[in-house]
């Protein structure tokens, strides 16, 4: 009898693990704050400036640059 | 806390382009001690003196050389950033270099090309070893360390002048810290102003160094000057040599390829 339990209980513990992990995905699925989200899909919120490609990371500032990248 | 306090500035020519720094809290000297390391460290890296460091191991012949502990790093980069460029950035290049007409500082001028002696650039990690002190490069093989070198100085140079510093060598360049008012460093990408804050930031072109139909940037694929439809990338990225990095290999894929690539490694991005 004991062995039963002890398979029923693991059977049910892994259904249950799977479907909480099933209804987590769902409920993230395209949510810019879950986590592993592409960077690509914020910085498409975070908006082009200019033709600039600005994600979340980087501020926009509107004061003077000190000093600038380029080519050389 | 906001805070406002004067940015000592110190502006000088060297690695062939305009240098910047800045500095809060610094001295005059640290700005002075900074521009000396850098003409230090480029007289061992330069491939356009006999008696660098870099001219030892390129004209070693397949036999270990020893090697400083900054050349040490800066191979050591060459190998991750070819990781990170999936082979793109590849400083085995040097002998498609010389095939252009890259033979010497290009404000001497370029040399005649032969560009029947360009060939694909083998794969860095194949023909570079490097251990502690010392490196080794297989036989008819040369490595140059221009297209990682200014960000990866830059990186060390702002760590070098402290917490809220921004070291720009040729517009790659590194900003950490709060910078003047405590909300990042201005600086000017592509048009626009943004704050950067223990970030760097890079431009890779074909725009420059370039004589006739030629340039400098050399896609390891074909041995010859890239030609993939873009000009010029602008990439923040957490760091200096990071963004040099980014910006080389998405120039070198192409309009087809950079945005995906740049937005999987970059920060902000601007392609041209």
């Amino acid at each position: 009898m004991r062995p039963f339990l002890l398979k029923l209980g693991a059977t049910a513990l892994t259904l249950g693990a799977t479907l909480a992990s099933v209804l987590y995905v769902t409920a993230h699925l395209k949510n810019p704050s879950a986590p592993l989200q592409p960077i690509v899909l914020a910085s498409h919120q975070g908006g082009s400036v200019g033709g600039v490609t600005i994600t979340p990371g980087v501020r926009k500032g509107d004061v003077q640059p000190v000093t600038s990248t380029y080519a050389s | 806390m906001r805070h406002r306090s004067s940015v000592e500035a110190h502006h000088f020519e060297a690695l062939g382009t305009s240098c910047s720094l800045f500095g809060l809290g610094v001295t005059r000297s640290q700005l002075l001690q900074g521009e000396f390391w850098v003409r230090e460290l480029r007289a061992r890296i330069t491939r356009f003196s006999d008696r660098s460091e870099l001219a030892l191991l390129n004209g070693a012949e397949g036999a270990w050389v020893d090697v400083s502990a900054e050349m040490e790093a800066l191979l050591w980069e060459a190998l991750r950033a070819y990781e990170l460029s999936a082979g793109l950035v590849n400083a085995a290049v040097l002998p498609s270099m010389l095939a252009i007409g890259y033979t010497r500082s290009l404000a001497a001028g370029a040399s005649t090309a032969k560009l029947e002696d360009a060939r694909p650039a083998p794969r860095l990690p194949d023909v570079l070893s490097v251990q502690r002190g010392r490196a080794r490069l297989e036989l008819g093989c040369g490595v140059d360390l221009g297209g990682i070198a200014k960000g990866w100085m830059a990186d060390r140079l702002a760590a070098r002048l402290g917490s809220n510093a921004l070291a720009n060598l040729g517009g790659d360049l590194r900003a950490n810290g709060p910078g003047p008012n405590g909300d990042g460093w201005p600086v000017g990408f592509a048009g626009v102003t943004v704050m950067l804050r223990d970030q760097g930031a890079a431009t890779s072109s074909v725009r420059r160094r370039r004589w006739g139909d030629l340039h400098h940037l050399i896609d390891p694929r074909t041995g010859l000057p890239s030609q993939t439809g873009l000009e010029e990338v602008s990439v923040v990225a957490a760091t200096g040599c990071d963004a040099e990095v980014v910006a080389k290999t998405a120039l070198l894929l192409g309009p087809g390829l950079a945005t995906a690539y740049c937005a999987a490694h970059a920060q902000a991005w601007w392609l041209s």
